[in-house]
């Protein structure tokens, strides 16, 4: 069976602690176990008996998660930080990337041809070059948002719940934000036609970070036994 | 509004190890050790409670931390800031007040 100090590890790494706050509590509690054990030696106190004056390793790394959390205001504010922060930013964000993108690559692809969006059309590389930008605009976007909402977790130790809660929201608007070239105007706007692709990118990266959790998890318990 | 103390309670922890951070910087198991010694053992707890609590004083910017070698044992130690003075003192003349008014209420009786 892991000792104290691995048992505790394991539980903070599946409650998401972040790796470097992770040592520090881990470090500290081991220090305190290692003062016990002297004072039991000298006491004539078994080893059980002055870990049980520690407390339950599974609530101790929650406690040190509940302080991690408030230490921060998005891990206070869970709900407004995961919840309805990606719902504001996601769609401003995006769509000022989109913009900026569009704006980069008219200039870069056509700039120098006077070509106008009116007759973009009949010129197909400097079109191919514009879709394309946008296009990598657009998807690098999602995924650099989702990813920023991945690091705030992390950061603020708000745990994988809040983290689901804030790619489902990405999710969805990647699936239904939509944008277009016409011949006199470049658009944004809700669709009805999902883009798949585009909603896999954070969902792909929450599964990922899961996967990742789980493989971290199931080494310490390894190297523990 | 007439001034209430929701912090009775949750304040004492934070009052114990402010005043014992007052004295000395401290690490950990000294803190748990010096209230189990000065309270004549009437206050024990899960020792491992006291990481999350400096953490989150540490959070408030009350105390700060850093790693000491003494003795040949490398410790973090905690010790006051500024702030963690001020904070000390409101908590302190919260406490006299609530110990006077509870002082009261219960009579000589408990005194």
């Amino acid at each position: 069976m892991p000792d104290f100090i691995d048992q505790l590890r394991c539980r903070l790494l599946e409650l998401g602690c972040p790796a470097d706050r992770m040592r520090r509590m881990v470090r500290e509690v081991a220090e305190h176990r290692d003062d016990l054990l002297v004072a039991a030696q000298m006491e004539g106190v078994g080893v059980a008996e002055a870990e049980a004056r520690l407390g339950s390793p599974q609530v101790l790394a929650e406690e040190l998660m509940e302080s991690l959390r408030h230490a921060t205001w998005c891990g206070r504010h869970r709900f407004i930080s995961f919840g309805l922060l990606p719902l504001l930013l996601f769609p401003v964000f995006w769509l000022l990337a989109l913009f900026f993108g569009a704006l980069a690559g008219y200039l870069v692809c056509c700039g120098g041809n006077e070509i106008t969006l009116k007759n973009l059309t009949a010129n197909p590389v400097a079109l191919s070059h514009l879709l394309l930008v946008l296009r990598g605009t657009d998807y690098i976007t999602t995924g650099l948002l989702f990813l920023g909402f991945c690091l705030l977790a992390r950061r603020s130790g708000a745990g994988f719940k809040w983290l689901g809660v804030a790619g489902l929201i990405c999710a969805v608007y990647a699936l239904f934000l939509g944008w277009g070239l016409m011949p006199y105007t470049f658009y944004l706007s809700f669709t009805i036609h999902p883009n798949w692709l585009r909603a896999a990118i954070p969902l792909s990266m929450l599964v990922l970070a899961c996967w990742r959790r789980q493989r971290v998890v199931h080494e310490a318990l390894k190297t523990a036994r | 509004m007439k001034k209430t103390n929701p912090s009775f309670l949750n304040g004492v922890p934070e009052l114990l190890v402010l005043r014992l951070l007052a004295r000395r910087a401290m690490y950990g198991y000294q803190i748990v050790e010096e209230i189990r010694t000065q309270s004549g053992e009437a206050l024990s707890f899960g020792e491992g409670c006291i990481y999350p609590y400096l953490h989150h004083l540490e959070a408030e910017k009350f105390v700060s931390s850093r790693r000491l070698e003494v003795e040949g044992r490398s410790r973090n130690y905690y010790q006051l800031t500024p702030r963690g003075e001020k904070r000390l003192a409101e908590l302190g003349s919260e406490w006299k007040r609530v110990t006077a008014g509870v002082a009261r209420l219960l009579g000589e009786q408990y005194a």
